[in-house]
């Protein structure tokens, strides 16, 4: 219990203390239940490609996976589930199994396979939080794992086409927030007074879909008409994560943009140091007297091909 | 489905009565079909004898390529053909009849909830029993699930299947556990089950609702399966109102004819 534990997890946005739906489960967890974890997150790192994110490390020993880590502080004696009855136990593992089945597909669709949203928004905020070569290989591999989770378990075989399968998602992911705002009613916290893991299992699934700025989604519009669920996701985050003072804000504008001038900076140093090399290139052959016409065709194709790009 | 074709086909369902005629198709009982179809097929069953509804239960060996979605067990009603327990209980439903109807919205989000458990952690874990232990797929899966089948294509058909359910179980992060904590998943969602369903007859007061048909489905059928070690069953036997609650249902919805 002294030793000291380390969250890996992926950075914060947009008013939350991270993005990644599992980080901000294990987050909200150590919140609820008092852990001290030093939170240290992957972004810009090549963390983001070779690590399971979360994962929580003590001493020697590594736990990964949302319900593991839990499990593990639970162990450690940080356990926020002291209260509950047994029945209430068991309802916290179904209604942890109705997340996964109905709303997971759906929040994974929204952000990771809609066109829309992952260009304007997750594939930007991905790659911008990934060193040099990484950020064409990390959203793409999410968004690879992603689509497949949902044709897996949710698409119909032989037609594993998204298209088939996008209606039912949605219309069960609606279902399941009409029923998590049932069971919630007028109430702070799942039971009783004082937050579960239940609570920080919902959390983890609600606040990005609250929060992200998404262009286009149905989903969201759904969430935000029912007040009790928003309602509970706000009060989360001014109980246990204090919210960012608003002159941070315009900072972080300004980093996000300084962020990318320097993405269109790297690119122009590629597409110099390409130039550069190809001209080097042709003055070795040159040099080297094995100048044919043939030869130059292809060295010229590959100087227009190195400026087209 | 689509969300049209779904509000079509409960519609023209809500236009007629239930037919003596309906019949429900599964794979072979003795040789083809495995642990959970079996399962499936046993909850879809015990749910329509719940709303009293007549079915004739027809095996065939091209059960699962006949069904809309790839699953067994599907019912041909009349002029459609509705597959799966969720969609089962939407059409019943549409035709007037319905187990859940008494129930406020706090109990069915937790039905629902309770439901999902047993699809989640039940029927997974006796997908991976059967396809992703190495014993269990040779000795038993793979040969019951090809039988009707020559050479070659008996040893196609197991191994796609075996490589897609594979494929599943790795994208659900499935993929990596060990037998060992299969169960002891399995344990923890019975202990679940059980605490629930405390020492009353039904998960919810005196009246049988979906919830009750699909968590028999699953546990008869492990219970009354042979696998290669009694493992699983030894782990629900450990609790003593599940294994009374089977035997109840059994005895009252099931009593004209014998299961298994």
């Amino acid at each position: 219990m002294a030793a000291a534990m380390e969250l890996r997890c992926w950075g914060a946005d947009w008013g939350l203390p991270s993005v990644h739906t599992e980080s901000l489960i294990v987050l909200a967890y150590t919140k609820f239940s008092g852990a001290k974890v030093t939170v240290s997150p992957v972004d810009w790192t090549w963390k983001t490609i070779t690590a399971t994110i979360p994962e929580l490390l003590f001493g020697d020993s590594a736990v990964q996976e949302p319900t593991q880590i839990l499990n593990f502080l639970r162990k450690q004696r940080f356990n926020a589930d002291y209260e509950l009855t047994a029945r209430q136990g068991a309802d916290t593992m179904a209604y942890i199994a109705l997340l996964e089945e109905k709303l997971r597909p759906a929040l994974l669709h929204t952000f990771w396979v809609d066109a829309e949203n992952y260009s304007n928004l997750t594939r930007p905020w991905f790659a911008s939080r990934s060193p040099f070569p990484l950020n064409f290989l990390v959203p793409r591999r999410l968004a690879g794992g992603a689509l497949s989770r949902i044709l897996l378990t949710t698409g119909e075989a032989p037609l594993h086409r998204i298209s088939e399968v996008e209606g039912k998602i949605y219309s069960d992911a609606k279902e399941c927030l009409n029923l998590l705002s049932y069971r919630l009613g007028t109430a702070n916290y799942f039971f009783g007074n004082s937050p579960t893991s239940l609570d920080a299992f919902v959390f983890g699934f609600l606040a990005p879909l609250h929060k992200a700025s998404l262009p286009s989604s149905p989903l969201q519009s759904h969430l935000r008409q029912l007040d009790n669920l928003t309602s509970f996701c706000d009060n989360i985050l001014s109980v246990y994560f204090s919210p960012p003072p608003p002159i941070q804000d315009t900072m972080d504008a300004n980093l996000q943009k300084l962020t990318q001038l320097v993405n269109k900076e790297s690119n122009l140093i590629e597409k110099v140091l390409l130039l550069s090399f190809s001209l080097l290139l042709h003055g070795f052959m040159v040099a080297l007297g094995t100048y044919r016409l043939s030869c130059v065709y292809g060295v010229f194709s590959f100087h227009a091909r190195a400026c087209g790009h | 489905m689509s969300l049209a074709a779904e509000a079509f086909m409960s519609q023209m369902a809500a236009a007629e009565p239930w037919p003596e005629n309906a019949t429900l198709y599964q794979p072979l009982k003795e040789d083809q079909i495995l642990l959970s179809d079996c399962a499936s097929s046993l909850a879809v069953q015990a749910y329509l004898r719940m709303c009293g509804l007549p079915v004739q239960v027809v095996c065939r060996v091209n059960a699962e390529y006949m069904s809309p979605s790839g699953k067994i067990p599907f019912i041909h009603v009349g002029n459609q053909v509705v597959s799966e327990l969720g969609p089962i209980v939407q059409f019943t439903k549409a035709k007037g009849h319905s187990l859940s109807d008494g129930l406020d919205d706090v109990q069915r989000a937790e039905m629902k909830a309770y439901m999902e458990l047993v699809n989640n952690m039940l029927l997974t874990a006796e997908l991976y029993i059967q396809w992703c232990d190495d014993a269990t797929a040779a000795e038993i899966s793979r040969p019951r699930y090809s039988s009707p089948y020559s050479w070659p294509l008996n040893k196609i058909l197991a191994y796609q299947k075996q490589w897609e359910v594979r494929r599943k179980m790795n994208a659900i992060g499935w993929g990596g556990k060990t037998l060992e904590q299969v169960y002891e998943d399995v344990s923890q969602c019975c202990q679940a089950l059980s605490q629930r369903l405390g020492t009353q007859p039904y998960f919810f007061n005196k009246q049988p609702t979906e919830l009750d048909a699909l968590v028999f489905g699953h546990l008869f059928t492990i219970l009354t399966t042979r696998l290669t070690s009694t493992e699983l069953a030894e782990r629900i036997k450990s609790y003593s109102n599940l294994l009374s609650f089977c035997r109840r249902i059994e005895q009252t919805y099931f009593e004209d004819k014998r299961i298994l």
